[in-house]
């Protein structure tokens, strides 16, 4: 845990689907990147920029969309990642109503490597995420649709964790 | 005062609108030849007495001037002079009106597409536009007049002169607008095919015996839908037809023939299999009523059906009994319906078809679908790229079997003459209000806009009354068969009072567009002056309902009309959501929330949400989405993805590209929903198509790449 200053900032918040197969997501654009990735689609989030993310703010964005969304995700926090992982923690203990399934979570991180062991034994106690992708944006080998990608999207299936990148080049229909 | 000393420097404006110094030659010229058509000769001394009367003003019309020396002829007692005058202004002008019309003719020839070719109704669900087409478009502005002149006498009758008077008015400033009034027909209607089913179309003026077996129903089926399209302007829903295939198919082939699909039962050398004939059969029926029809002027007929999950199946067809005493079967029609959507999916990868408009009706329970099963196939089907509606009740006591229609089933009651009940519904007429201007008007003029609009909502409710005299007219002299012979109930018919505008007033107002007190209380109150009225007119013959019209093309005449005015407009076609169609600050939940229970609570006639969406989403999204929609409330809706169609190869691909994937032709057009069903964007009206390019297909990347 951090001391000080550790506080994270979201720039935007969205619904997406692109980024998590398979979910309806409420994705929080978090700012003070620290990656500055050439060519990255949104600078601006490398700025100072947005409101505090703490527990009040994701309380009402969550209870706006409760029952709609099955998932959020961190877009970045990289200058934070324990920050990032604890307010995970918070929504995976949120309490669940009736007929509704518990909100997943996932990081989109620029890190090469997760600050936390994944792969054998990463489960839920070391790890408060679904879902995690991993590297940086490489403008020659595009993000994570094109086929070339350095970027891994991971999900964790019980203990281990999968890398279903692959479902992004997926050309046809089912 | 001497007529000269005013054309000195006076203008005249022609009636192209042009101005021209005005010269007394050509009124001297004129009245010379009256005098001469009578057989009598005007010298210079008469010439000046009638000229004298005259007051030109700058800029008068010609029709003015005109009028002045027919009163100056009469007022010298030239009588015989002015009646030759008046004569020869009506020549000319009959001569205009036929110059309109071949002009009309050419413009049409030469526009773009048929509906921007189209003056009065671009609305037209015309392809391609020909002689056929062309020969629909002259007489519309005639039935327009007739139309007009049987309503206001109408309204004159049962509540006076005055109130005619305002009712025009109010079209002419486009305060109101009547939707199809270039057709006689009543609107639309969802249909039961009970009466066909033991009588054939005889009752309806056609010659067929009832259907015997499969393939005299899938015949017989395509000139009923023909016969009844016909004597309908709107569209014409068979809510039941898949019900009664299954009927036919399980006559000839077993009630377990969808056990045994692939068994071969055909005795010809093709060999088919009970799948491949009932797939034949699919694209007989779907490919005929597809194609222009010569009845109505080369449009094909609006064609809608509905799918059922087994409860909402159990609510209408419970009690539902074939003339030999079956009840339909549950576990056939399931495969059946999931066996046509499967077909009708790919079919549309093959050719464009635009019909039927399909509605899936799914009952909701406890914030989800109540049939899982159906659940998951609808979600399964939309991820695979087919686009058709879906209608979601937390009670199978409504149902939507079009893009326009929906109704309160009162009755789910079974009769051995009429069928299912619950089936039939419809409208008779639309008459819309443009709440932007209304709301406008009444602000600037000090009124209070809830008063204002109470007033014309008021009157519309009157005109609408007038309409349904004249339509029991009609019926009591025989002129409406499909009622007589019980294919339509006139009883479970509405008249329909239409929104449009809603957003722009809102936003006029100050109000931002989205999800809050303010704008949900705006929504309310406002639709709650029309339910209001909607239950004061009602009686037990009349019912009213209220939607908000699909606007390809009023919104875009509204827009217009409304600018040329000097209204605040602030697009170029009112929008027919909650929402701003261009907005992209609201994600596709708020859009669903905005379509949810708060804001379509008095939106009794219904509006759909078109989910505009630049990638198809998975199956497990699809299928959250539908749990959305119960929990908000959101009962009728539908996902929309452009489909590419490439101009080149014809290949059709059902994402949106901009390339095509089979010839990598960049010159390629999409397929999109405009009012419930898809066309090409190239065949929309130009204004329609400027609202489809601003149109925010939500995409699915948008977060940060990094």
């Amino acid at each position: 845990m951090c001391i000080l200053n550790c506080e994270l900032k979201v720039a935007s918040y969205d619904i997406v689907f692109q980024e998590i197969p398979g979910e309806v997501t409420l994705a929080l654009n978090l700012s003070g990147c620290p990656c500055h990735c050439p060519g990255c689609h949104s600078p601006h989030l490398a700025d100072d920029i947005g409101e505090v993310l703490d527990e009040e703010l994701l309380d009402g964005l969550i209870a706006r969309y409760k029952g709609l969304i099955t998932c959020v995700a961190f877009m970045g926090g990289d200058a934070e990642p324990d920050e990032v992982a604890r307010l995970a923690a918070y929504i995976k203990q949120l309490p669940i109503t009736n007929h509704q399934s518990p909100i997943k979570t996932a990081w989109y991180s620029g890190r090469q490597q997760a600050p936390f062991p994944l792969g054998e034994g990463g489960g839920e106690a070391s790890c408060p995420f679904d879902y995690i992708k991993l590297g940086p944006y490489i403008e020659s080998l595009g993000g994570l649709k094109s086929p070339t990608t350095n970027q891994r999207l991971y999900k964790r299936v019980g203990d281990a964790w999968e890398d279903i990148t692959s479902s992004f080049w997926k050309k046809t229909f089912e | 005062m001497n007529y000269n000393t005013y054309i000195m420097e006076t203008y005249i404006i022609k009636r192209d609108g042009k101005k021209e110094l005005f010269t007394i030659d050509k009124i001297k010229n004129a009245i010379s030849k009256a005098f001469l058509a009578v057989g009598a000769f005007a010298t210079e001394e008469t010439l000046g007495a009638i000229l004298s009367h005259l007051r030109v003003r700058n800029e008068a019309t010609v029709e003015e001037i005109q009028n002045q020396v027919e009163v100056a002829l009469m007022a010298e007692g030239y009588y015989q002079v002015a009646k030759a005058f008046i004569l020869y202004r009506q020549g000319h002008s009959e001569d205009r009106d036929t110059q309109r019309r071949l002009d009309f003719m050419m413009n049409y020839v030469q526009a773009s597409n048929a509906a921007e070719g189209s003056k009065f109704d671009a609305n037209a669900n015309v392809e391609h536009k020909n002689i056929a087409t062309l020969i629909g478009e002259l007489p519309k502005q005639g039935f327009i007049r007739l139309n007009r002149r049987l309503l206001t006498e109408r309204i004159k009758q049962m509540y006076g002169k005055e109130l005619s008077d305002r009712y025009m008015s109010l079209l002419n400033q486009h305060f109101i607008y009547k939707n199809d009034e270039t057709n006689l027909a009543n609107y639309c209607a969802s249909i039961t095919m009970y009466p066909w089913l033991i009588g054939g179309t005889k009752s309806i003026g056609g010659n067929a015996t009832p259907p015997r077996n499969l393939k005299s129903f899938c015949g017989g089926f395509i000139n009923m839908v023909f016969m009844v399209s016909s004597m309908l302007s709107g569209a014409c829903a068979t809510p039941e037809f898949l019900m009664y295939m299954n009927y036919f198919i399980e006559q000839e082939y077993g009630a377990d023939y969808f056990k045994r699909a692939d068994e071969v039962v055909d005795l010809g050398l093709k060999r088919r299999t009970i799948d491949n004939i009932i797939c034949d059969f699919f694209q007989q029926v779907v490919y005929s009523l597809n194609q222009p029809s010569g009845a109505r002027n080369y449009q094909s007929v609006f064609w809608n059906i509905s799918y059922y999950d087994r409860y909402y199946f159990e609510s209408l067809f419970g009690n539902f009994y074939f003339p030999n005493g079956e009840q339909p079967h549950w576990d056939s029609l399931n495969w059946l319906q999931r066996r046509f959507m499967r077909w009708f999916n790919e079919e549309r990868t093959r050719s464009v078809l635009t019909f039927p408009v399909e509605t899936m009706a799914l009952l909701a329970e406890n914030g989800d679908i109540k049939d899982k099963e159906y659940a998951d196939f609808t979600a399964e089907m939309y991820a695979a790229g087919h686009s058709f509606f879906t209608y979601v009740s937390d009670n199978a006591d409504s149902l939507s079997s079009c893009c326009r229609l929906r109704n309160e089933i009162t009755d789910n009651g079974f009769s051995y003459t009429l069928g299912a009940g619950g089936v039939s519904t419809g409208s008779k007429s639309v008459l819309t209000i443009n709440l932007n201007r209304a709301i406008q008007y009444a602000v600037r003029n000090n009124i209070p806009y809830q008063a204002y609009v109470e007033d014309i909502v008021d009157l519309m409710h009157k005109v609408q009354m007038a309409y349904n005299e004249n339509l029991k007219n009609l019926q009591e002299k025989g002129m409406l068969p499909l009622f007589d012979a019980g294919y339509i109930n006139i009883g479970r018919q509405y008249l329909t009072i239409g929104v449009n505008g809603l957003v722009e007033a809102a936003e006029f107002l100050g109000l931002e567009i989205k999800d809050s007190p303010e704008y949900a209380h705006f929504v309310q109150e406002v639709l709650g002056i029309i339910e209001k009225k909607n239950k004061e007119y009602r009686t037990k013959d009349v019912m009213f309902n209220c939607e908000m019209i699909p606007a390809e093309n009023v919104g875009v005449k509204h827009a217009k009309w409304d600018r040329e005015d000097g209204y605040v407009v602030p697009r170029d076609c009112y929008n027919s959501y909650f929402y701003v169609v261009e907005d992209t600050s609201l994600n596709v939940l708020d859009k669903f929330r905005l379509h949810g229970k708060q804001y379509i609570e008095h939106l009794t006639g219904g509006s759909a949400l078109h989910c505009n969406l630049e990638e198809h989403l998975s199956k497990e999204q699809y299928r959250q989405l539908l749990r959305v929609a119960a929990i908000e409330g959101c009962n009728y809706f539908t996902f929309n993805i452009p489909n590419t169609i490439c101009n080149d190869c014809g290949h059709i691909d059902k994402r949106y590209l901009k390339e095509c994937p089979h010839c990598h032709s960049k010159n390629v057009d999409y397929l999109t929903r405009v009012i419930g069903y898809m066309k090409r964007v190239s065949n929309f009206s130009e204004a329609r198509q400027k609202e489809a390019a601003q149109r925010y297909y939500a995409e699915k990347t948008k977060a940060p790449k990094c």
